[in-house]
């Protein structure tokens, strides 16, 4: 089952007087439960891409779908709304609100919009995302008081407390050393198995996107190479005409 | 209210600043706070001091208009009055019976002005005990020709407890006429009001007016309170005028009352004794529009301390803005509305202003304390805004919630356009600008 699909999408930056063309024309589709990279350079466009799957952006032209809702057409509130029930996000510099501690940090989202937990079934379930994550002994700390790998795993919990279908990181293990970001990585795939989240992160690391299955790979915003295990998909049968083609 | 918490946590952040910015709300509503409490208190002390200086809350003066035209000052017969006093329910703690006149007094070749009371002073038993004497007494008072006069008077004329000095005064049909005073006592200086009046024996101040013995010119209703003074007198002119030919109190005009009924009663031409009820807010209007001016210039005070302020925390709410702006890019994409962005900011800059606010109330508190506990003594000019030497004040609940009021409104303004623009961000913005 498709859950997000990516048809012909541009977007272009304003940047003074001239426009930056971040993302060329780019068109690929994600399966729901896969754990997808998306790789790149620096500079390829992989946040651009996030960002518009994330709905914090909009394409400047072609069709981004969520869950068969095109994004274009939403208003600020019902994006957010979007993101909100829908999307859960893991960022490069972990982000954490420093004024909460670890649990309140996991919590946070779910003081956001209505909630339909009931207060015990929340609590139980907040312990159990500090359980999942590893974090037990660390529930009532301040963020600064944890290491970046702990950290990280906060952003885990917090990005999955809301049961959101789509998880998004964007370059989630740069900030760690390889193997703090090889446990991350870890992580999410257990999660990704046991919760059936869709998991979609981006790297410009080449070693560590063969844990995923599904690999696109982008080169100056364009889709290289659009991998999913057990099919191969080249750029050009995807329909891209820019694309040279074939792997890379 | 989730919201609110995370504005409250937010305001632990920056310590320094928190405290910098809600101390300089606090220090603002400190000074308007205590020059309010100066002001009502200055009302009722001045009220209180005059009303003893006065001999009453609530007067009542006879007028009869001579052949000439002129007015003469005078009640032949008060059964009039004290009916309509019962009618109207006077609660009076006393009632005090007074002839005066303005006169030169003369010793050795120097002159002052006094405005005499004749005081009946085996009635008015409570007048000795508010007089603070600096020399001499009350025993002085047995001479029926006794004076006592306010310690400026004494040094000017240069005299002292038993000298005898000439008074020139006016008749109630105004013919010169002179007597002789013996000074009985001096008391402290007592400002300003207190300086220019002395009292003398009824019965002499009579004989020098040309008065019958228990003619007086003004009966004085002393209140147990400054409350309802307004009222009674109303009350009083009412059942008075059922009884007597009363002068209306002409409410149209916002001058003085008292010098619009002096006015009105020029005009007018009557026969017999017609009555003038006034009260001692009447006399003390001018006290009313001190305190007014001083109300509106601590309002001014405090818009614009708080004008001053209010650049202080927009500038600091843009710099707040633009340290979180990841992290606001972060809630907005974990599903937070432009709006409850918007809230807490807002929520910061509130709580900011109440903490500050009452921090500003307690350091009032404090400050009035403090120099309510200051004894300014009995003998100083300052007597008259004074209550037993001592300042105070007096906080009152509406025009403090007022000011409350208006810091958190002034406070949230001053956040409103940095809240608003941090809730206009883009989100994707917000997450890509480096701190
Ligand atoms: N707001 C912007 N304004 C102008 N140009 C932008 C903006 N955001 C991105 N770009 C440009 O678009 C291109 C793609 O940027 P993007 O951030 O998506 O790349 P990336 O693959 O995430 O790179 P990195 O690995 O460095 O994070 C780059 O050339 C970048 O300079
Ligand atoms: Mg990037």
């Amino acid at each position: 089952m498709v859950i997000v699909e990516l048809q012909n999408v541009r977007k272009v930056y304003p940047l003074g007087k001239v426009e930056v063309e971040a993302v060329k024309g780019v068109s690929f589709s994600i399966e729901k439960g896969d754990f997808i990279s998306i790789a790149g350079p620096s500079g390829s466009g992989k946040t651009t891409i996030l960002n518009m799957i994330g709905c914090v952006d909009r394409p400047t032209a072609g069709t981004v779908l969520i869950a068969d809702k095109a994004t274009k057409d939403l208003t600020d509130k019902a994006l957010t709304t979007l993101r909100h029930e829908t999307l859960g996000f893991i960022f490069q510099s972990f982000n954490l609100i420093p004024v909460l501690n670890v649990r309140e940090n996991i919590e946070f989202p779910l003081l956001l919009g209505k909630s339909r937990l009931q207060k015990k079934e929340k609590e139980e379930w907040i312990d159990y995302l500090i359980e999942e994550v590893g974090l037990s002994q660390w529930k009532n700390h301040r963020s600064n008081e944890l290491s970046g790998g702990q950290r990280q795993r906060v952003a885990i919990a917090r990005a999955l407390v809301t049961k959101p279908s789509i998880v998004l990181a964007d370059e989630p293990t740069a900030n760690l050393d390889s193997v703090t970001g090889e446990q991350i990585l870890e992580l999410m795939k257990k999660i990704n198995r046991e919760m059936q989240t869709t998991f979609i992160f981006s790297t410009h690391d080449a070693k560590i996107v063969n844990i995923a299955d599904h690999v696109i790979r982008l080169s100056d915003g364009l889709v290289t190479e659009n991998l999913r295990k057990g099919e191969h998909v080249t750029a050009s049968q995807v329909g891209l005409d820019t694309a040279e083609g074939g792997r890379v | 209210m989730e919201i609110a918490k995370l504005a409250l946590r937010n305001l632990t952040r920056q310590k320094k600043r928190t405290l910098l910015l809600g101390g300089a709300v606090a220090f603002g509503l400190m000074i308007v706070t205590v020059i309010n409490g100066f002001a009502a208190a200055f009302v009722k002390n001045v009220s209180e001091n005059f009303a003893n200086l006065a001999a009453g809350h609530v007067f009542v003066e006879g007028v009869e208009k001579s052949a000439t035209g002129k007015e003469i000052s005078i009640v032949h017969d008060d059964n009039a009055i004290m009916k309509a006093a019962l009618e109207a329910k006077i609660p009076a703690k006393y009632i005090t019976k007074r002839s005066s006149f303005q006169s030169t007094l003369l010793y050795a070749g120097k002159t002052a002005q006094l405005q005499v009371s004749g005081v009946d002073f085996a009635s008015e038993t409570f007048l000795p005990d508010r007089l603070v004497f600096k020399q001499g007494g009350i025993e002085g008072m047995d001479d029926r020709q006794g004076v006592i006069i306010s310690e400026p008077i004494a040094k000017r004329l240069g005299v002292e407890p038993g000298d005898r000095i000439l008074v020139q005064m006016k008749t109630y049909t105004g013919q010169q006429n002179v007597g002789e005073f013996a000074v009985a006592g001096i008391t402290f200086d007592a400002g300003i009001f207190g300086n220019m009046s002395g009292y003398a024996n009824k019965s002499y101040v009579n004989e020098l007016l040309n008065l019958a013995s228990d003619d007086y010119q003004a009966v004085g209703f002393y209140l147990p309170s400054l409350e309802g003074m307004d009222k009674y007198g109303a009350d009083l002119r009412a059942a008075l005028k059922e009884k007597v030919q009363v002068f209306e109190k002409n409410t149209a005009t916002n001058e003085n009352p008292i010098r619009a009924m002096m006015e009105s009663s020029k005009k007018e031409t009557w026969v017999g004794t017609k009555y003038r009820v006034f009260t001692l807010n009447d006399m003390l209007s001018q006290v009313q529009q001190i305190v007014n001016v001083l109300n509106t210039v601590s309002l001014i005070i405090l818009i614009i301390l708080f004008v001053i302020i209010m650049v202080g925390i927009t500038n600091t709410f843009r710099i707040i803005m633009y340290e979180r702006i990841r992290e606001i890019g972060t809630m907005r994409s974990m599903g937070m509305q432009r709006g409850e962005v918007r809230n807490l900011f807002l929520f910061e800059a509130l709580f900011l202003a109440l903490g500050g606010a009452v921090a500003g109330l307690v350091l009032a508190s404090i400050a009035m304390g403090i120099v309510s506990l200051v004894n300014f003594g009995l003998d100083t000019p300052l007597f008259i805004i004074l209550k037993n030497g001592h300042m105070t004040f007096r906080v009152e609940f509406w025009r403090t919630l007022l000011d409350v009021v208006i810091v958190a409104v002034l406070t949230l303004l001053a956040a409103w356009l940095p809240a608003k623009n941090a809730a206009k961000l883009d989100p994707a913005v917000a997450l890509r600008t480096a701190k």
